[in-house]
């Protein structure tokens, strides 16, 4: 078995020396963010100028016209038609009205630090004739600036080497893959969607809702246009046995006849498309009935001709479409078919063809010949991959800037001003006048994650497409990187099928790394060697290669399932038979791996075998963008294939090579733990444990306290965790060191006994040893950021008022034990509570203020950053100070092993109290063996004994799963290397009692295990209050930690006083704690809210009246003829009354009397009796 | 938490000025560092930030020269 290495000097040789060459970056890591950045790379570079260029020629040009559109003479007016050329996208550079910086690129380091976005100018070159003349005009166009994925071919990081990144101030092993937007770093999120250019048989009862002769059959392919823009085309079945043609545009559907389609498409007649569907099935009545129909309810539209049929889609599409009246209905309807039907395809004799195989897949399914695709099966999915989404959105920009002008000279003319399409003048003008930022709209959907689209792009959900890539440790920060999110709009759904884990996702999606709970089965994480295509393969000798194998042309005489229909990314290639269809899959096969006849090697060969009413059967070839694939070994060849998920579900793959069976297995796996994501690969002997356990260690995995990187000076992260006291680890996965853990460490090597010891490690609570804690086991720090933006409060334009520093009033002057002269805290000074962080002049108050700490946590000064502006024509406004927070481990923090086994620290231990070994080892950590039987984690059994053979050998130990088996186990492996360093076999140890030097009546299982810290502290969850703020209308405690709330005795809490009878307990918490309060009453009315204090005489005490029922004096001596004198009492305002007296003070909740007054506003009264109990 | 709470430090009395940091009457100034250049400088008062020497946009505060006296608990 072959051991893993500590690499120890390496490591400190690549730190001390950082390599001078770029390729020296681990591999594996640069490949796990590859489908980021070649998706981004795609979409300035490739063979057509990239996947931008390709999306401004998709646009087209825009025609205007200078005069209005509802003017009814024939007279158009002059005509400009406008198009942007060609789009450009420079390298970030700084500002160009800086004339001080020597240095001019902008490197993301400074955006982090600067909290701006790292981004660059987008150009467009837009061009514009008149009238058709053959003279076209251009004019190059800066519209924003553009956010800039970081290593990517517009970043000045793009191939630098270990050492260049040094001298950037990146990490040595920066990869990028993310944005960085406003100082924080985003990434857009991968998606997964349907399979592209694939038709799905689906059953969906949702698609009766349509309309009363609706079913539930359909046919949905998803059509990807050169520039990854995407529509999606679905075919309904009618009751009847008609088809329906439906698509969306502009976020409105529209449905139209699919004969209707077909003879706009080429020149055809009934014959050829009853052919091409039914074929040689004429004995097939359910076919041929339907066809008729089909065919004869077409009849009723009395078109003919293909230019008849054009023209009458396009008279309908007319104003969707938004047609200048000089171009023909023929020429709307061209257009509606380019941009609508099968947009994969640009020829309309494949669109045809390919709309016939749909349409007799529909046929078969509503038959039962065929069962429905599954939509939730990685076979029918593919990633829709951040670079994309993001030239996606480019292109909705870009095309309403084309729009925004149009609507910006019809504005001009509707206003009368002058229109001259052939002055260049008035063409600058309105340039000028419209809204050229595209940056700011891509700037916007990166921060919020929020798509403002006017098509909708053909996606499901409108918001959460990006993620902030949070730097907690570098587990988590690669997990990002990896994420495959299923969307959003499956979140609500109440069904779970879109959540199960299916068989056919083996080595694309890992089983283990999703978390539990509400985005479980939904969220998941690529397997580590799953890559995404990010360009096209040369698939340019693949009809060749078919023609050879004898695959007659694609315009034979062929249809349905019964022949073996051959598509190349959804374009129909040829016909074969089924036993040939075989043959011609496994030919191309080989073909495409031993490599002589130019066949990609990422050529996705699905052969589809006829079944009883299974999958459609035929042969699909896909060699296009963002399919999913993953290296496998072909068993004839011994060489590498690049398997994609469409292929996978019809082949046989061995998982180890003794599986191999003959004349079964074609594969075999590379190695079984490409099931595994990056993260579930390092969970050491994870093949031990209970599967759940391992998805827990996932998920704790990415919450440690680690080490998030090296360059942390150069960062201004909110908050970052940091682990003082970082180790490699002594049992780790041979892959841990392929991606370069070791230079994030995530946790330290513990002794961990497992024992009950000490009563206080019940029940997941853990003990650490008091002297480990303070040889810093487990230590760490907290950074947060705090940025002072003195501009905050003024107006753009208006002066500076505020300046950091003192001025030359009087301030205290123990301000200066924190502050430094200018005003900016002292480096490595410790601040508490209320202290000062900075000061600053306010001209306008003509005072020195400061402004304070804010934590209950004392903290120190580690960095103030000056932030400089762009033009360097102010003082400066901005500061980050960067504080450091102590994080010792205490009781109440959370530590975990790596086998979702977490626990609480419950005590320090002094270490002379600890059990310890006949070698005088005392454990640093102590676990309750009641930890292990219900959760099964046999893994950390085997790492604790890998762990403690290792230490006593001085060796790391290699984790990888599925190493060991039946015969030969990791007891036995380890075991043997523990007897011959003189241990027991088993791992257990006679230990005596620390307290009474007592050998304990049972051995000890003690060995070494790593141990993760949590970023869950006690110090960010503690809540304590006795007395503190209330709200101001009930009176009431406050909720919430931040504002030193309380926590609430709830209904439940309530219950169980109740039923402990503990009603002095329940009386005590519910008001005396609460809102108690005295208020006076009146007996005689029984209200609370007309009570009120008198003005005191002289010599006598305020007492409290009723108002209600006291009479006014005057009245009550017109009455009575005469008052007493102490019976007069005066309000506040000099009025005198008699009566009212008999009032009472009485305890109520406060909100009683909030109630009072709400009822009463509404006219109800409330009256209490009150008596005396 | 424990550390920080115990009974407050009190400056020993036999201890040397510089111990007792009672240099801080000298005014020593603040000097500030470039991110990118690394050069040492000071700033007045209404200076934008920007290096002397390259023209940076980010500056570092430099550590104090005086001496910065913590409680060892």
């Amino acid at each position: 078995m072959p051991s893993a290495q500590f690499r120890t000097l390496e490591r400190e040789k690549r730190f001390q020396n950082p390599p001078k060459d770029h390729e020296e970056i681990y591999p594996l890591l640069k490949d796990a963010i590859r489908p980021h950045l070649g998706s981004f790379n795609a979409l300035t570079d490739g063979p057509d100028g990239g996947l931008l260029n390709l999306a401004v020629k998709d646009i087209g040009t825009k025609t205007i016209f200078d005069t209005n559109d509802n003017s009814t003479s024939d007279r158009l007016g002059n005509k400009l038609k406008i198009r942007v050329d060609s789009v450009q996208l420079v390298k970030p550079s700084v500002n160009s009205n800086d004339k001080l910086s020597i240095n001019r690129k902008m490197l993301p380091y400074e955006c982090r630090e600067r909290m701006i976005t790292y981004k660059s100018r987008l150009l467009l070159k837009v061009s514009w004739t008149v009238n058709d003349s053959p003279e076209e005009f251009s004019e190059i166009r800066e519209v924003g600036q553009l956010p800039v994925m970081v290593n990517s071919n517009r970043c000045h990081l793009e191939n630098l080497s270990p050492e260049e990144l040094i001298n950037y101030k990146e990490e040595s092993d920066e990869l990028g893959g993310y944005f960085v937007v406003n100082g924080i770093e985003k990434l857009i999120r991968m998606l997964i969607v349907q399979r592209r250019n694939h038709p799905m048989a689906l059953i969906r009862p949702s698609f009766g809702n349509r309309g009363a002769s609706y079913s539930k059959f359909g046919i949905q392919i998803r059509c990807v246009r050169p520039d990854q823009t995407s529509q999606t085309n679905v075919l309904h079945y009618l009751h009847d046995g008609n088809v329906t043609f439906r698509f969306s545009w502009r976020k409105n559907e529209y449905l139209i006849p699919v004969v209707m389609i077909l003879k706009a498409l080429i020149e055809t007649n009934d014959r050829e498309i009853f052919n091409g569907i039914v074929g040689s099935d004429i004995k097939n009545s359910f076919l041929t009935d339907r066809l008729e129909l089909l065919l004869r309810t077409f009849k009723q539209y009395n078109l003919y001709s293909k230019q008849e049929t054009l023209a009458y889609l396009g008279d309908k599409f007319r104003i969707v479409f938004n047609a200048t009246p000089d171009v023909s209905d023929i020429e709307v309807g061209k257009e509606v078919l380019k941009r609508i039907v099968l947009v994969h395809l640009d020829n309309n004799a494949d669109k045809f063809k390919m709309l016939l195989f749909m349409i007799r897949k529909l046929y078969t399914l509503v038959a039962g010949d065929c069962s429905p695709d599954n939509p939730d099966a990685t076979q029918h999915q593919e990633v829709l991959l951040g670079g994309f989404l993001y030239g996606m959105i480019i292109k909705e920009k870009i095309e309403e800037y084309l729009q925004n002008i149009r609507l910006q000279i019809q504005a001009d003319i509707n206003r009368g001003l002058a229109v001259n399409f052939n002055d260049r003048k008035y063409m600058s003008k309105v340039f000028s006048k419209i809204n050229e930022n595209i940056g700011q709209k891509l700037q916007y959907f990166l921060s919020t994650g929020n798509l403002v689209s006017q098509s909708g792009l053909d996606l499901q959900q409108v918001s959460g497409y990006t993620v902030v890539a949070e730097k907690i440790n570098f587990h988590r920060f690669i997990s990002h990187f990896r994420m495959v999110h299923r969307g959003s709009f499956f979140a609500e759904l109440k069904t779970t099928t879109v959540r199960k884990l299916l068989p056919e996702s083996w080595g694309f999606l890992c089983p283990v790394h999703t978390p539990d709970g509400s985005p479980c089965g939904l969220l998941n994480h690529l397997a580590h060697k799953c890559q995404i295509s990010t360009h096209d393969s040369d698939v340019s000798t693949v009809a060749q290669c078919l023609a050879k194998l004898g695959v007659s042309p694609a315009h034979t005489f062929a249809a349905g399932p019964n022949v073996c229909c051959v598509q190349l990314d959804g374009k129909i290639v040829g016909w074969t038979s089924h036993e040939q269809g075989k043959v011609v899959a496994d030919t191309l096969r080989f073909w495409k791996i031993e490599g002589e006849h130019g066949l990609p090697l990422d050529l996705e060969i699905g052969y589809v075998p006829p079944s009883s009413k299974g999958q459609y059967p035929g042969l699909y070839l896909f060699a296009g963008r963002a399919r999913m694939m993953r290296p496998v070994k072909y068993l004839p060849l011994n060489k590498k294939d690049i398997l994609g998920p469409f292929e996978q579900v019809y082949m046989n793959i061995a998982v180890t090579p003794e599986e191999i069976t003959n004349n079964v297995h074609s594969h075999v796996e590379e190695s079984p733990t490409n099931i595994l994501s990056i993260l579930a690969n390092l969970t050491p002997f994870s093949d031990f444990n209970q599967s759940p356990r391992n998805m827990y260690q996932c998920q704790m995995g990415k919450q440690t306290m680690g080490t998030p990187g090296v360059a942390l000076v150069h960062r201004s992260d909110n908050k970052l965790y940091r682990l003082q006291t970082g180790q490699t680890p002594i049992v780790k996965a041979n892959l841990y060191d392929d991606y370069g853990m070791d230079n994030f460490p995530n946790g330290m090597n513990a002794v961990v006994a497992v024992i009950s010891y000490t009563g206080y490690d019940m029940d997941d609570a853990m003990i650490i040893n008091k002297s480990a804690d303070e040889r810093g086991f487990g230590y760490g720090t907290v950074y947060k950021v705090e940025k002072v933006d003195l501009s905050q409060s003024r107006r753009r334009g208006d002066p500076i008022t505020q300046h950091f520093g003192f001025g030359t009033d009087a301030w205290p002057e123990s301000w200066k034990e924190k502050l430094d002269d200018d005003g900016l805290p002292i480096i490595g000074v410790k601040v508490e509570e209320g202290d000062p962080i900075v000061a600053y002049f306010d001209e306008t108050l003509g005072k020195t203020k400061v402004k304070t700490y804010h934590s209950s946590e004392p903290a120190y000064i580690e960095e103030v950053k000056l932030l400089g502006d762009d033009n360097a024509d102010q003082e400066g406004q901005n500061i980050t100070i960067k504080y450091r927070i102590t994080r010792q481990p205490l009781i109440g923090d959370k530590f975990s092993s790596r086998h979702g086994q977490k626990g609480v620290c419950s005590r320090k231990w002094p270490q002379i109290d600890m059990p310890f070994s006949e070698t005088g080892i005392q454990p640093d950590v102590i676990i309750n063996p009641h930890a292990f039987p219900s959760r099964m984690t046999i893994g950390m059994f085997v790492e604790s004994l890998a762990g403690k053979a290792g230490a006593l050998h001085g060796i790391a130990q290699d984790s990888t799963p599925w190493k060991f088996s039946e015969n030969d186990t990791p007891a036995d492996f380890f075991g043997e290397q523990l007897l011959s360093a003189g241990y027991n076999y088993h791992g257990n140890e006679p230990m005596y009692s620390g307290a009474t030097g007592e050998e304990l009546r049972a051995d000890i299982y003690i060995g070494c295990v790593y141990y993760q810290r949590l970023r869950h502290m006690v110090n960010d969850k503690f809540q304590v209050r006795s007395t503190g703020p209330v709200n101001s209308l009930t009176m009431q405690p406050v909720k919430g930690r931040k504002r030193s709330g309380g926590i609430r005795v709830g209904e439940m809490e309530r219950d169980a006083l109740i039923g402990h009878g503990t009603s002095f307990l329940l009386q005590d918490r519910l008001l005396n704690c609460s809102d108690y309060t005295q208020t006076s009453i009146c007996r005689q009315c029984g209200s609370i809210l007309t009570t009120q204090t008198t003005v005191p005489r002289i010599g006598s005490l305020a007492t409290i009246r009723c108002r209600r029922c006291a009479q006014k004096l005057e009245s009550y001596v017109q009455k009575h003829g005469y008052a007493d004198d102490s019976d007069i009492w005066e309000d506040g305002q000099g009025k005198k009354f008699v009566g009212g007296d008999n009032t009472s003070t009485v305890a109520i909740p406060f909100v009683l009397k909030y109630l009072d007054s709400e009822l009463s506003a509404m006219g109800i009264k409330m009256k209490y009796n009150v008596a005396p109990c | 938490m424990a550390s920080q709470q115990r009974e407050g430090f009190s400056v020993p009395a036999s201890i040397s000025h510089a111990a007792l940091g009672q240099v801080t009457t000298k005014s020593l100034g603040v000097k500030y560092n470039c991110a990118q250049c690394a050069s040492s400088f000071s700033l007045g008062k209404n200076d934008a930030i920007r290096c002397k020497d390259c023209g940076h946009r980010v500056i570092y505060k430099a550590r104090t020269r005086r001496m910065v006296q913590f409680e060892a608990r």
